[in-house]
């Protein structure tokens, strides 16, 4: 499932603190039809280099690279240090 | 192992229910969530790495990352795309680590298997530090 949420949250020992939840969803909302009306645009310009290599690299990199995009939903990294703290946490 | 299950299992061990009880919970708790107790444990959907500080540990650093299998899945795709050049580069760093592997080698036929083989990976690791990966 695509993520919907995002929190992130880096603290220094000196004091700093970084905390952001950013609502994914409401990217999603904006970003899917841009990517809609762009793909026959990304696909032109794939038919157009695909004599060269870099036609092909275009056409397959969008596909995996939303599939990277749409597993990342679970990822979770928690990292204590002595110098700080670092929480990247997606659902 | 789900909260659920695992609540029943405290309970069982604790003797507030007994053993035809327990598995009478069990069973409607797998009929609620489609699977059986055998199978409940067979497709992990993250791998889990856990580092913590022993006892005897100075060094007081914790990490605990949950990764979805499938993301691993998906990144290993993603690594095709890396320009043959740069493969080059990475190799001969890890072979400067002594690790003997190239990424090229890596069809997308093979992914599924290497993912799969992870399901069964468990490493523990008690020392100074406790470090734990497994599929959950």
């Amino acid at each position: 499932m695509i993520p919907l949420t995002m929190r992130i949250s880096v603290r220094k020992n000196t004091g700093r603190i970084f905390s952001l939840w950013l609502p994914l969803f409401l990217i999603w909302l904006v970003a899917i039809p841009v990517i809609i009306l762009l793909s026959p645009l990304v696909l032109l310009m794939s038919l157009i280099l695909w004599p060269t290599r870099k036609g092909k690299i275009i056409l397959y990199f969008f596909p995996v690279f939303f599939s990277l995009v749409w597993c990342m939903s679970g990822l979770n990294i928690d990292i204590q240090t002595k110098s700080g703290t670092f929480y990247l946490n997606l659902l | 192992m789900s909260e659920e299950r695992k609540k029943i299992l405290e309970m069982l061990s604790e003797g507030k229910i007994n053993v035809e009880e327990a598995e009478r919970l069990l069973s409607t708790l797998s009929e609620d969530t489609g699977t059986t107790p055998e199978d409940s444990g067979k497709n992990p959907r993250y791998l889990r790495i856990m580092i913590e500080p022993g006892p005897e540990s100075e060094n007081p650093d914790r990490v605990n990352i949950r990764v979805p299998l499938k993301l691993i899945r998906a990144g290993l795709k993603l690594a095709s795309f890396i320009p043959k050049d740069a493969q080059g580069k990475v190799n001969e760093a890890l072979h400067e680590k002594g690790i003997e592997a190239d990424f090229s080698d890596i069809k997308p036929q093979n992914l599924d298997e290497l993912v799969s083989q992870l399901n069964d990976l468990t490493v523990n690791i008690e020392s100074k530090e406790t470090v734990k990966v497994f599929c959950e």
